[in-house]
């Protein structure tokens, strides 16, 4: 019926009411319907119980003291008795003070104000007023006008920070990911200067496949990027380039790629569907975006496939520059490729360095077939920290010619271009001659003492790199550059082997990192002088 | 024939009634302080007390020419005036927002010297007017 559920309303509209009886009022009682540990004004405790606590935690319960006489509620253990018992007495406590408040007409003086319980009436009201991050107890005194931002001044520049999301006419430019699960989100914004590559999984029905906007290129080049956030200024995106991937795999560079296409559902195929992208933004270094390309990679669907794997990325390179991925800024960064180069032939003072994308220091892969010999030339770049071995075994038969032998080893162990030279930190620019260290190679040859004299020629058997890297920089963030770069073949005699006989030895390479930062030093600052000096004419007239 | 002990107590009631105004002042702006004072509680004991310090000019100035010139309409005057004034003071002992025991003690004096000038009023204008 109406008149109970007003009456439930009307209960739960108000805050029960406030105790006041010192003699019922109690701070440890924290539990309910137990009893509390120390507790002496607990009601749910029994003289069982109170004979088993050693001390009162709270002594004494009393209004405001400010009053000149009140009621106090006082509790005590007597533990001489056995057992002990709680005593508790009603006292009227008097405030001495002359100041004390004799009578009040103000009750609410005394006691904290109740809240207002909110109903749909004033929810609306107490949200303005308390619903922001601060309030004061005078609400119509602040003036927080959220709604009307203050107009941007003309003269007010915006431009891209580092993290901020590259945003678009209608909202921000999305490189779709994973989130949560593997399924693709559309809503991951792209950041400004943070080069993002990531694989989601959309799913996708052949009947459908020109209906659905993510699967087409336009989605992706459709809303143009603004300059400079909040601006009006727009750089459209341009299509970089299109290469067709076959069913099996097979993917062909298309020599036109200003045609769009579009999904198209053939037969039993989706063709034109995209399967990845590639977003480049070129940006100033006034944090202004220039251009925007994107290339794409098409794929055909089958009938059977309820999803397909797509892939983004994003890369952002300055205007002017060559795009070369730092390994750091300006230190290294652990887990990223130690950049090298080398030195252009034939001039005395080299201007720059000849570093590319391409040109990093690399160590032998490991195969599966672990022949040294078979090796297709795989090999790992050196990634700064991380320590690498890796090997092969050389089968050794009579019929081979050692010195062919050495120069295959050798090929094997340091790669077809083993650079020079090693960029000193993460960044270090092609220009600045000073940044790259050389590498110093060393040759160890391990002598085998042999009874024969026949001339026995060396192989190269291991490949040592050691790295040597400082921390360099302030002690609240130091940064790791390489110093020294030791690159130490060592060979070994090859004996002759008689005919018809094998001989299999193991050939290694390894790279070591190793820290030689010396410890911090202190710096202190130079003790204050005090400089006192008396005026000058302090002793006239007697000087 | 003027009235000695009614001419000591106004004398009296007027050094009494400067400290009795300061220390209610005082006591008020403590209170404000230290306790919860609304602005709307705090007007009225202000008003009252102020009101009460501009009656009490006139009220002593009527009373000491009254005595002094042996003239009974300027002491009736007063006596009215006193009523007005004894009325403000329970206002201020019972009804003030925060009542501390300085202040009853300090109402308490004025009421009783309030309550002795009055008597001694009366029996002025009873000698004036035979």
């Amino acid at each position: 019926p109406a008149d109970t559920r007003d009456a439930v309303q009307a209960r739960a509209r108000s805050a029960p009411a406030p105790v006041t009886d010192v003699a019922k009022l109690c701070v440890c009682d924290l539990l309910v319907a137990q009893c509390d540990v120390n507790c002496c004004c607990d009601p749910d405790c029994s003289a069982d119980d109170f004979s088993l606590f050693t001390t009162c935690s709270v002594p004494v319960v009393t209004g405001d003291s400010h009053l000149c006489s009140q009621k106090a509620a006082v509790y005590s253990l007597d533990v001489e008795a056995n057992p002990p018992e709680r005593i508790f007495n009603l006292i009227d406590q008097v405030n001495p003070s002359i100041f004390c408040i004799h009578a009040t007409n103000y009750k609410q003086a005394l006691y904290l104000k109740s809240p207002e319980i909110p109903t749909p009436e004033n929810f609306d009201r107490l949200l303005d007023e308390y619903g922001g991050a601060t309030f004061s107890a005078e609400p119509d005194s602040w003036n927080l006008d959220t709604d009307a931002q203050s107009p941007p001044d003309a003269n007010e520049t915006y431009r891209y920070e580092y993290g901020v999301p590259v945003q678009t006419e209608d909202a921000f430019l999305r490189l779709p990911s994973p989130v949560v699960s593997s399924w693709c989100s559309d809503e991951n914004p792209a950041g400004f200067l943070v080069n993002q590559a990531t694989k989601c999984i959309r799913s996708v029905s052949v009947e459908k496949c020109d209906s659905i906007q993510a699967l087409s290129m336009l989605f992706y080049i459709n809303s143009s990027i603004l300059a400079v956030p909040k601006s009006s200024q727009m750089v459209n995106i341009t299509v970089q380039s299109v290469v067709v991937q076959s069913l099996n795999g097979m993917r062909t560079l298309l020599s036109s790629s200003d045609v769009l296409r579009l999904p198209m559902a053939l037969g039993e195929l989706c063709l034109n569907a995209v399967v990845g992208v590639n977003y480049h933004i070129t940006y100033t270094d006034k944090g202004e975006i220039i251009e925007a390309a994107a290339a794409f990679v098409l794929g055909a669907i089958s009938k059977e496939a309820l999803s397909i794997e797509q892939s983004f990325e994003i890369s952002f390179t300055q205007e002017n520059a060559q795009p070369v991925p730092l390994s750091g800024n300006p230190g290294y960064v652990v887990g990223l490729p130690v950049r090298a180069g080398f030195r252009p032939q034939g001039y005395p003072f080299p201007a720059e360095f000849l570093s590319s994308k391409h040109s990093q220091l690399t160590i032998l892969q490991s195969t599966s077939t672990q022949d040294c010999l078979a090796a297709q030339g795989a090999r790992a770049p050196v990634l700064f920290g991380y320590n690498m071995i890796s090997g092969c075994e050389l089968r050794i038969t009579a019929a081979m010619k050692c010195q062919t032998l050495a120069q295959t080893l050798l090929d094997v162990l340091k790669g077809q271009s083993f650079p020079e030279y090693v960029a000193s930190f993460g960044n270090s620019q092609a220009q600045d001659v000073l940044d790259w260290v050389p590498i110093t190679q060393l040759h160890i040859s391990e002598q085998i003492i042999s009874n024969t004299l026949q001339s026995s020629c060396q192989i190269p058997v291991s490949l040592g790199i050691e790295v040597k890297w400082t921390k360099y920089g302030s002690l609240v963030n130091p940064q790791a550059r390489i110093v020294n770069v030791t690159a130490t073949i060592t060979s070994t005699t090859l004996k002759q082997l008689p005919s018809g006989r094998e001989k299999i030895i193991p050939v290694t390479s390894s790279v070591v990192f190793t820290d030689i930062s010396s410890p911090a030093e202190p710096g202190y600052k130079a003790w204050p002088s005090i400089n006192i000096k008396l005026p000058f004419d302090f002793f006239y007239p007697f000087v | 024939l003027s009235s000695l002990p009614l001419q000591i107590l106004l004398y009296v009631n007027g050094i009494y009634y400067v400290f009795y105004f300061l220390a209610t002042l005082a006591m008020i702006i403590y209170k404000s302080q230290v306790f919860s004072y609304p602005d709307d509680f705090l007007a009225p004991d202000l008003a009252v007390l102020f009101l009460m310090a501009i009656l009490e000019v006139p009220r002593l100035y009527l009373g000491f020419k009254g005595n002094l010139t042996e003239a009974e309409a300027p002491l009736g005057l007063s006596l009215g005036l006193t009523v007005g004034s004894v009325v403000l003071c329970v206002y201020l002992l019972l009804w003030q927002t925060h009542v501390l025991w300085a202040d009853v003690l300090l109402n308490a004096l004025l009421l009783v010297a309030y309550a002795l000038e009055s008597g001694l009023k009366v029996t002025a204008i009873a000698a004036f007017v035979s």
